[in-house]
């Protein structure tokens, strides 16, 4: 069979469905091309595609626009183009997206967020252009936005700009790109986040999404490009992984190593190790501020003084009209700052779900204020261990640290910090009354009441009870700040991915596949003997288990022959539980869950198809009362609830992805 | 105690003349010196000193005749304690039986007999006893029908027979500890110590707190900001006034939950093993500090405790009750029996399902 006929990866299939849903049928044909043939020319696109040369490059405009394809250098000959398989994966995160920033930065930064989202890379002058278009110019601007303009350049662009030849924005294939300006949201009800806490926001102020001044606008993205949410665009970032290696690799043999190729270890060490140090420079050189003209106060508090450039005030306001130094940058969304955003969720809910939700709420301040500085979830390009160089990294930055005092201060006045506590830590600290012999205070303490002292050492009491938990979500640091707490992701997200595996088991063979789980991993393998004595139960009990778990690929079993005729009888069979096997496996099973409620969604859709024509009518939306009749009202409500569940679901699913891929490398071993 | 050690073994060719000797000799002094000894508490060991103070022999030549006529009719077992030698009674009805023993079921026999609680693996029998496996195989058959001795499969090794003398309670190394019965893990016991267990653990370690124990004066401010909004805009924005107030939890009384306690004196295996033993749950049985990390440790990986630095336990406690999975197995794929046999065409596919079918309250397509 030849390899273009084999069964489409999973992945693949995935986000063909989702480019198609997002971007169109043109884009989709094309990606599905890149897909299914791995890295192609422009030239091998064409013939393995029914389509034609002008299709293929509008098609490839609009995946490069929303950097779903990597393509190679334009110095080399022919350009490569490559899927990025995760940007390609995060189109189903979209609306998620939106609701992060919106409960972190307020609705206008999430307007902003959701038009660079569907915009792709945008230079700033345009997207101050959709928000508020100069008369002249203003229908160029919007129609160009449409097909027909695809790969020709704005006119206003100039010859500056830092990306290549083919990649201006404004190309969303048969979607409307006309920036939503106010009010729509993006995200749907559908989001399982915590409550909006207005408390959290930055704008104090009433917030109704409406951005009223370029300055506002200029100042918003500046914020989210301080706070790493949105990045500048570069040339390097289209660069395939495989295509950076290549490139630093052999810019490390020119500087560093005089242009030879390493033969030696010592040489092929120092080249890794050198090569790694620059994939970290680049990206963090992306991640750099650029430098905004027009400044209000100077806000330290969050540029990361090593990594980024910090920001002088500098002159005032200049009138809205008029076009700014900053106008040319082009920016992005940064995908690695949603992945931290979205493991802030997830351990808020966790926290929820063991500790009750006040200490989650504590836990939650705690993490966004490490978010600012928080760039990544993992070093993707870690430096090689060298030998004899232990513990001399245990320094924490102090960027990393959280303590009590931090959080007293922050957290909002309307939470009821006392809940959740032992009544009798509540006396000791607030030393007002006693606790009577049914746990009731004899003295109530209104928490609003409290000094910040007081609230301090109850947080602190919080935070110990996240630091007791098995799965240690704080550790302790120093005594500065009343008590001072740093977090260890690395961990955190190992045991996040072991709950995620633990539910999957527990929901499928309940607790005992579980418990089978545990035994394996805290023992190693195990023969059958060995796993009924961890386990306290008789062997006969468990066989079911054992067999079910091996045959969806959760438990590993191996045959060790004690005699030389490998006899059944005569050998050992072990099971084992490789934690990174099992993820793999999972994350494998649930994008094709995924697939399937695409596929689902589709198959509904096709069945009220023409009731659904028939809604959109230009002359019935609005008046479907009146012009649907009931039973088609009804269908269309059913339909409504349909693809709200199963697009619940696939979020849900989404989030299951993030913690099993996004959050943690590969797991080394058990 | 004295240890059993190896009696010097005589041949016994004039076996059956003893037996004869022992029938006809009713009364004689080994008789008398053996009431006497039977007199004493059971499972006494004698020495020598003791068996000339009983004044039935005369001298201690004949003392030593008399011995030596009471361990041939296995009256008397010989043993050896610090290198002095002492002697051992047995009942009548147990001599007689050994009295009919062939000389190599005797042979076995001792040296069953030798390691008592323990138990002797057959092949180790044979290893020590150089004797033919048929020999081996049909003596011990014949023990085991006589009463003698009883077999007990080991728990550490499930495939080796272990022997040993009939009237012995197997030791805990072959028949395992306290929640094993009969090589096999007693299930109903674990389950009743492990729920007795947990509630200690979760008295020493939680507080139940009821609903209304911290009864302050709770002032709304968010619904006072609403109102003030909506009495400034006259109508009030669906967006940003929130319609409900936000959630408390019920101060009723009767409803509370169990928080963890503020500086609990986390309990170890050992802590735990002595409350238990202290209220003598078991029945004739002691839990040692062994047996108890086995059960504590497996109610860990049950997910009733959690194990806190080290030594210390404490009650896993969750806020809330309804169990979340995740994305993945709360929709149908998760827990599909045919997940892997799912096409993207053909008679299982997203198409035909039955469970989306039933899921979404759709129709599927017809196969």
């Amino acid at each position: 069979m030849s390899y273009t006929q084999r069964e489409t990866p999973v992945l693949a299939e995935l986000c063909t469905f989702l480019v198609e849903d997002v971007y169109g049928e043109l884009a989709a044909r094309v990606y599905s091309v890149l897909a299914r043939h791995g890295r192609q020319t422009l030239a091998a696109v064409a013939r393995a595609s029914y389509l034609n040369g002008r299709q293929i490059k509008y098609g490839l405009v609009i995946l490069l626009q929303q950097h779903l394809v990597f393509h190679s250098g334009n110095d080399s000959q022919p350009t490569y183009y490559e899927i990025d398989w995760l940007n390609s994966y995060a189109l189903v995160r979209l609306g998620k997206v939106t609701k992060l920033v919106e409960d972190r930065f307020g609705r206008k930064a999430a307007n902003v967020m959701t038009n660079l989202l569907r915009l792709g890379h945008t230079r700033i002058a345009d997207l101050k252009e959709a928000y508020f278009p100069t008369e002249t110019d203003s229908d160029d601007d919007s129609d160009d936005g449409t097909v027909n303009g695809a790969g020709m350049k704005r006119k206003r662009g100039g010859g500056n700009e830092p990306n290549g030849s083919a990649k201006t924005n404004g190309v969303v294939n048969g979607d409307d790109v006309k920036p939503v300006v106010s009010g729509d949201h993006a995200h749907s009800g559908t989001m399982n986040g915590g409550p909006v806490e207005q408390s959290e926001q930055e704008h104090a102020e009433e917030d109704d999404g409406e951005i009223a001044s370029v300055d506002e606008l200029y100042e918003i993205i500046e914020r989210l490009i301080q706070r790493g949410w949105v990045r500048t665009m570069t040339e390097s970032q289209y660069l395939s992984p495989g295509d950076m290696h290549d490139m630093l690799q052999q810019e490390t043999i020119d500087q560093d190593l005089g242009g030879q190729q390493p033969t030696g270890t010592k040489d092929k060490a120092v080249c890794h190790k050198n090569t790694l140090e620059r994939k970290r420079n680049m990206r963090d050189k992306w991640l750099n501020v650029p430098r905004f003209s027009r400044r209000g106060k100077p806000d330290q508090d969050y540029s990361n003084p090593t990594k980024r450039v910090k920001i002088n005030g500098a002159n005032g306001y200049s009138s809205a009209g008029a076009a700014s130094p900053e106008d040319k940058l082009v920016i992005r969304v940064n995908p690695e700052k949603i992945a931290v955003a979205m493991r802030t969720e997830q351990l808020v809910q966790l926290v929820e779900q063991r500790l009750g939700h006040v200490t989650a709420h504590i836990y939650q301040t705690m993490l966004r204020m490490l978010e600012a500085n928080t760039a990544r979830c993992y070093e993707e390009y870690p430096e090689p261990p060298t030998a004899g160089d232990e513990g001399g990294d245990n320094q924490i930055d102090p960027k990393n640290l959280v303590t009590a005092r931090d959080v007293a201060k922050k957290i909002s006045r309307d939470l009821d910090i006392c809940e959740g506590l032992d009544p009798n830590a509540i006396v000791q600290i607030t030393r007002k009354g006693h606790v009577r012999s049914a746990n009731i205070l004899s003295q109530p303490t209104d928490p609003s009441t409290l000094s910040m002292d007081e609230k301090t050492r109850i947080i602190d009491k919080h935070i110990q009870l996240l630091s007791e938990d098995p799965t240690h979500f704080v550790t302790w640091h120093s005594r500065a700040g009343f008590s001072q707490w740093h977090i260890e992701f690395e961990e955190i997200a190992k045991q996040l991915i072991q709950t995620e595996i633990e539910n999957t088991i527990s929901a499928r063979k309940g607790t005992l596949g579980v418990k089978l789980i545990r035994a394996l991993r805290k023992k190693g393998k195990l023969d059958e003997r060995a796993t009924c004595n961890a386990m306290m139960m008789s062997a006969n009990d468990l066989r079911g288990i054992v067999n079910d778990l091996t045959v969806q690929g959760l438990v590993q079993t191996q045959e060790v022959p004690k005699v030389e005729r490998r006899e059944a009888k005569h050998s050992l069979h072990l099971i084992w539980y490789d934690r990174q096997r099992a993820r793999e496996k999972l994350l494998h099973d649930t994008y094709k869950g995924m697939v399937r409620i695409l596929q689902r969604i589709q198959f509904e859709r096709e069945k009220v198809q023409p009731l659904l024509s028939k809604a959109e009518r230009s002359d019935v939306v609005g008046n479907e009362e009146k012009w649907l009749s009931k039973g088609e009202l009804d269908a269309l409500r059913k339909w409504k609830e349909v693809q709200e569940k199963l697009s619940l679901q696939l979020f849900r699913e989404d989030d299951l992805v993030a913690t099993l891929r996004d959050f943690h490398g590969p797991l080394v071993s058990v | 105690m004295a240890a059993p050690m190896a009696p010097s073994m005589v041949p016994k060719e004039e076996e059956p003349s003893a037996v004869d000797l022992a029938n006809n000799e009713a009364g004689t002094p080994a008789d008398a010196l053996y009431d006497k000894c039977a007199q004493r508490s059971q499972g006494t060991v004698f020495f020598q000193r003791d068996l000339s103070n009983m004044q039935v022999a005369e001298t201690m030549a004949e003392l030593t005749m008399l011995l030596q006529e009471l361990c041939d009719r296995h009256l008397m077992k010989l043993m050896t304690f610090e290198g002095e030698p002492c002697w051992k009674l047995r009942s009548r009805a147990e001599a007689d039986k050994l009295r009919r023993l062939t000389p190599d079921e005797r042979l076995l026999y001792h040296h069953i007999d030798q390691v008592q609680a323990e138990g002797i693996w057959s092949k180790a029998l044979r290893a020590r006893t150089n004797v033919t496996q048929q020999v081996l195989t049909k003596c011990l058959k014949s023990l085991e029908s006589k009463d003698l001795v009883q077999s007990v499969m080991s728990v550490k090794f499930p495939n080796r027979k272990m022997y040993l003398l009939k009237h012995l309670r197997p030791s805990e190394d072959i028949a395992g500890g306290p929640w094993q019965s009969e090589g096999d893990f007693d299930t109903a016991l674990i389950e009743t110590i492990s729920g007795i267990v947990a509630q200690h653990i979760e008295n020493e370690t939680c507080i139940k707190v009821p609903g209304n124990w911290n009864d302050y004066e709770r002032p709304d401010r968010t619904a006072d900001m609403a109102q003030k909004k909506a009495q400034v805009q006259g109508i009030r924005d669906i967006e940003d006034a929130p319609a409900v107030k936000p959630y408390h939890q019920p101060r009723d009384p009767n409803s509370s939950k169990i928080v963890h306690k503020n500086n609990p004196q986390y309990p170890t295996s050992a802590s735990v093993a002595e409350w238990l033993n202290s209220k003598e749950i078991l029945r004739g049985k002691t839990v040692r500090e062994d047996d108890m990390e086995q059960l504590l440790e497996m109610m860990v990986l049950d997910g009733r405790l959690e194990k806190i630095s080290g030594t210390n336990y404490r009650t896993v406690l969750t806020a809330i009750d309804t169990k979340v999975y995740n994305g993945f197995v709360d929709a149908p794929c998760g827990n599909c029996p045919v997940f892997d046999l799912c096409g993207d065409e053909g008679e299982i596919s997203a198409r035909t399902c039955v469970y989306f079918g039933q899921w979404l309250e759709t129709q599927s397509e017809e196969v």
